[in-house]
């Protein structure tokens, strides 16, 4: 594992080429060199700086985790399932409108809303469909605009690309919608904030996402495009097990895929990620395994608590306790993915002490791997 | 009038060789010029055409060097004396129609000039023109001097007409572009009347322009070989200087007689080195060669390129009595003098002092070292690239990028031209092939067919617009017949521009300044059933887009279409910039993270200036020619360009 932050040269071949990029779009956007593109970041032309931001946030560069959760938390990295947590609990919208377009219980629409209307945030970096269903990250400012943010696509989006975007003078306080590893390398970016760039200072909010993994947007949207009129397709569903099918909703009703088949898409770099529920977000929101309509929150920051609160006092999201079955069952999975993770790191490495990117305590290693 | 067809008899003028070269047409009466602009042979058609409406001849700038010569040819056998010129290259796309020209012989008196370009100085090739007319059996003359050039130009025309045949003036870039005292001969005042006259005057049945019976005429054309040659034995071209009997004698002609007689001069070996120089190249004036054989044992052969009279003196020493002594031969062979490339006095000085065991210094070597630095020390070191404001630059931008995000490993075949450049950083390096005109097009052909053995890359050839009409046409057709896959890109500033901004066939003007039609180059490639797509290059991300759709398609040939009128051309008609362009200082980001001076370092346009004091980019606003699109390459909205 080397700790050196490099230059552009050297993501291309230890990350891009070698098969580990997230897409998270931290490195994109930020410079004229690296672009996204149809599914894949793309170096336009050789950077000479022997050291670039772009190496140093990705999240599959070199990443201490006890620096990262100081950060965030004040506390070095626990190794839980869930990460630093203050409450999971279980959500639902109150608002009808958010209900028909969410994919689950409409809280991250809710939330956001809420932040707009209260005057928390001034705008979030959120991902949509086209009518074609390729996504795209974008900058919401209304409440119209974030509504079009709704429902999952499952497909990777480089969403810190438009935060790379955001013009450097730009007072706006903003809330971000991420996935684990971007969030991940949100984190390394807040950690050392960016120079000639956006003020990574003016991201208040932080909602991550519950991830498996994520499907890679070139070939999963040329599959999608050869089976499904894509612009009638009104959600995209992973039911939960023992379902095994992806679902396509369609004005003539749901069309299904066996999951197997979809798995073929999955990016190869989400075989080394350790985390499931975005474990240095403020909030992080996934489904609810066997009840439907709603939402999975996990509390991690005062931030994210005090908006929760807020929402509640409001009415604008109805709030229970996780049953502990749904606890446990959530807790199973994060390890899981944990455990798998990690041996894929290590085979890939060959070396228990060579972690590829991520820098965990001794004592962690050895839980994950007992 | 003036210059070429300055009116005064007896008089000297300045003239580069192209000049007199031109001179001795007029000279010699023509009524039809035609060419393809060509380095270093442009100069000679320019020169005439300048002055074709004055002296009421017709000139044009063809639309390839084939046609150019065809042309002449036609005038010829209507009886009118006509000229036509062209680099080396050129001469290879005329030789077919030469090869059959020679057969049957021409009308009025028809001069076919070829300019050499030893050392390629401005050529995709080096080559030896002599050679092709020992191949097709052609007179062949060669000028030493700029006189000569007109001289020799003028008299061509008696030759051609005398022997039945075309005759070949073969120059080089040291002749065409030199400038010289030439002494200016009378003018003819003559009507000339066309009228063509096909009746063989031998075989009355059959049309004097054909090139049948081939072995028949085969047999005419060498004994108009063998009475070219009696001609020469005393054409005052050729010519002796040394002494009776010689420690050495040279043979040379062109301009490396000038060197050789410099090289003589300057070891002071007048009395012991004998110089014959020969003007009539081909066929060799063998009795006055094996005269001059006989005043030394040692015979150095000075030329450039080919060991064209080496060898040529060699066969005829090995047709000599089998008693007559052999001399010892120095030239190519021997590894005296080079192989390749051009001659100067100092490396002709240094193989004579070698055979005669001097030792002579040039120059003093602390003088040479000297001489070696200076332009590393006092000169900027400068990057072959295109002019400030070129459109072929923002055109390789967007193929880069675009060639890039697609990511299949996709490259550009191309061929000659200003865009040649693209080899190197002023493109971006994204040319991959170069060869002759339209041959990024016929590769690229080629390479669309490789589909079932695995081949995906894509393939994008880049041609000129004026060698769209040259030679891609043909290539263009066949891909759109054999569907082949690849994409050409047309890169359309409106004029030739490397060789001086001559107008062609898409101009709608021609090279007299009539104003013509201008063929319509997307409408013919519509017409060929091939999609066209025309393109701003200065509009980057527009351009990126469309190439990106034209290469990720498959099946037959696409058509880009880059228009943007070269900027020379544009700047010194407009006379200002579109744009006046500045860096905000503030803005600009320099050597940080996020920009690492993109627009010095990666685009490259030579009015961008890196200054390292400040750290920052600046504008040199006398190379600057506004065009602005730097200012959208700067990913920090530092370079500002408004409208002036």
């Amino acid at each position: 594992m080397d700790m050196k932050v490099k230059g552009s040269k050297e993501l291309l071949t230890e990350v891009i080429d070698a098969g580990l990029c997230t897409l998270c779009g931290a490195c994109a956007g930020g410079c004229p060199y690296l672009v996204f593109y149809k599914g894949r970041i793309v170096l336009l032309d050789s950077c000479t700086l022997s050291q670039g931001q772009c190496y140093q946030y990705c999240p599959r560069t070199y990443t201490d985790m006890d620096a990262i959760s100081q950060q965030v938390f004040g506390t070095p990295y626990s190794g839980d399932e869930l990460g630093t947590t203050k409450e999971v609990l279980m959500t639902r919208s109150t608002d009808t409108r958010i209900k028909e377009s969410a994919q689950y219980g409409g809280t991250v629409t809710t939330l956001l809303s809420l932040a707009l209307e209260e005057g928390f945030i001034d705008g979030a970096i959120l991902t949509k469909m086209s009518d074609d269903k390729t996504p795209s990250a974008f900058l919401a400012q209304s409440r119209e605009e974030m509504l079009k943010s709704a429902g999952s696509n499952y497909m990777a989006c480089p969403v810190l690309q438009a935060l790379n975007q955001i013009p450097k003078d730009s007072e706006q306080r903003l809330a971000v919608v991420a996935m684990p590893c971007q969030i991940l390398a949100l984190s390394k970016m807040r950690q050392e904030p960016p120079q000639d760039r956006m003020n990574v200072g003016n991201v208040k909010l932080v909602v991550g996402l519950f991830c498996t993994w994520a499907l890679s947007p070139d070939g999963f949207h040329q599959f999608l495009k050869e089976n499904l009129n894509l612009p009638q397709v009104t959600k995209f569903d992973i039911p939960p097990p023992p379902a095994n099918i992806f679902e396509a909703y369609t004005p003539s009703g749901k069309i299904s895929f066996p999951l197997d088949e979809i798995r073929k898409f999955v990016m190869p770099a989400c075989a080394y990620c350790l985390d499931m529920t975005s474990e240095f977000a403020d909030i992080s929101v996934g489904s609810v395994e066997g009840i439907e309509g709603w939402n999975t929150v996990i509390v991690r920051t005062d931030v994210g608590a005090q908006l929760i609160e807020m929402a509640k006092e409001k009415g604008k999201l109805e709030v229970d306790i996780l049953l502990p079955e749904n606890l446990a069952h959530l807790k199973e999975a994060s390890l899981l993915k944990k455990k798998r993770a990690l041996q894929e790191i290590i085979t890939r490495s060959g070396d228990r002490k060579n972690l590829l990117y991520v820098s965990l305590q001794q004592s962690i290693i050895d839980r994950l791997l007992a | 009038m003036s210059g070429v067809g300055i009116d005064a008899p007896g008089s000297t003028q300045l003239f580069i060789g192209n000049e007199a070269i031109a001179r001795g047409a007029l000279e010699a009466g023509i009524g039809v010029a035609s060419a393809y602009p060509g380095t270093p042979s442009t100069e000679i058609m320019a020169s005439l055409i300048s002055v074709a409406k004055e002296m009421n001849f017709y000139a044009e700038w063809s639309v390839n060097e084939k046609v150019a010569l065809e042309v002449a040819a036609g005038a010829s056998f209507a009886g009118i004396r006509a000229i036509t010129s062209m680099k080396q290259n050129g001469v290879n796309v005329a030789s077919d129609f030469l090869a059959n020209l020679v057969m049957s012989g021409i009308g009025a008196g028809l001069v076919l000039v070829s300019c050499d370009d030893p050392s390629t100085i401005s050529s995709s090739n080096e080559q030896d023109l002599r050679n092709i007319a020992k191949w097709l059996d052609i007179p062949l003359l060669e000028p030493a001097t700029f006189q000569e050039a007109k001289d020799m130009t003028k008299w061509a025309f008696d030759l051609a007409e005398e022997l039945n045949s075309i005759c070949m003036i073969r120059s080089v870039t040291r002749i065409a572009h030199a400038r010289g005292n030439v002494r200016l001969g009378e003018l003819p005042k003559k009507e000339q009347k066309a009228h063509f006259d096909s009746i063989c005057p031998v075989v009355p049945t059959l049309p004097k322009f054909i090139s049948y019976p081939s072995a028949w005429l085969h047999s005419q054309l060498h004994a108009k070989l063998d009475k070219a040659r009696e001609l020469f034995e005393s054409s005052p071209f050729n010519w002796y200087t040394g002494p009776e009997e010689a420690e050495l004698l040279i043979i040379t002609g062109g301009s490396c007689w000038l060197y050789s007689l410099e090289a003589v001069k300057a070891l002071k070996l007048e009395n012991k080195v004998g110089i014959l120089k020969l003007g009539t190249i081909w066929p060799l004036p063998r009795k006055l060669i094996e005269l001059h054989l006989g005043k030394s044992q040692k015979i150095l052969m000075v030329e450039e390129i080919d060991p064209f009279l080496e060898g040529s003196i060699k066969e005829l020493v090995a047709d000599l009595p089998p008693a007559t002594p052999r001399p010892t031969f120095y030239g190519k062979h021997s590894g005296h003098i080079n192989a390749y490339g051009e001659l100067n006095p100092d490396l002709v000085i240094e193989v004579i002092a070698s055979i005669m065991n001097l030792t002579y210094e040039s120059r003093p070597a602390e003088y040479s070292k000297k001489a070696e630095e200076i332009p590393f020390t006092y000169m900027p070191p400068r990057i072959m690239t295109f002019c400030s404001g070129c459109p072929h630059r923002a055109t390789f931008w967007a193929i880069k990028n675009a060639l890039r995000l697609d990511g299949r490993d996709g490259f550009v075949t191309g061929d000659i031209g200003c865009y040649t450049l693209a080899i190197g950083p002023a493109g971006f390096f994204q040319m991959r092939t170069m060869y002759c005109m339209g041959a990024g097009a016929g590769v690229a052909n080629g390479l669309g067919k490789l589909g079932q053995f695995g081949f995906n890359q894509p393939v994008l050839a880049v041609c000129g617009d004026s060698t769209f009409f040259h030679a891609a046409i043909p290539a263009l057709i066949n891909g759109i017949y054999n569907k082949s896959n690849f994409t050409l890109v047309i890169l359309d500033n409106n004029a030739t521009a490397m060789t001086g901004f001559q107008p062609h066939p898409g101009t709608g003007v021609t090279g007299m300044g009539e104003i013509t039609t201008a063929v319509d180059m997307e409408a013919l490639c519509h017409s060929l059933g091939v999609q066209v797509e025309v393109c701003d290059p200065f509009d980057l991300e527009n351009s990126t887009a469309t190439l990106l759709k034209a290469i990720a398609q498959d099946g037959g040939p696409r058509v880009v279409i880059m228009r943007r009128e070269c900027e020379l051309v544009r700047g010194r008609r407009d006379k200002k910039p579109p744009y006046k362009v500045h860096v905000d200082c503030d803005k600009c980001l320099g050597e940080a993270c996020g920009c690492d001076r993109l627009c010095t370092r990666v685009f490259g346009c030579p009015g961008l200036v890196w200054d390292s004091e400040s750290g920052k980019a600046t504008i040199d606003e006398t190379i600057c020619t506004g065009c602005g699109v730097c200012a959208d390459i700067c990913p920090q909205g530092a370079i500002i360009r408004e409208a002036v």
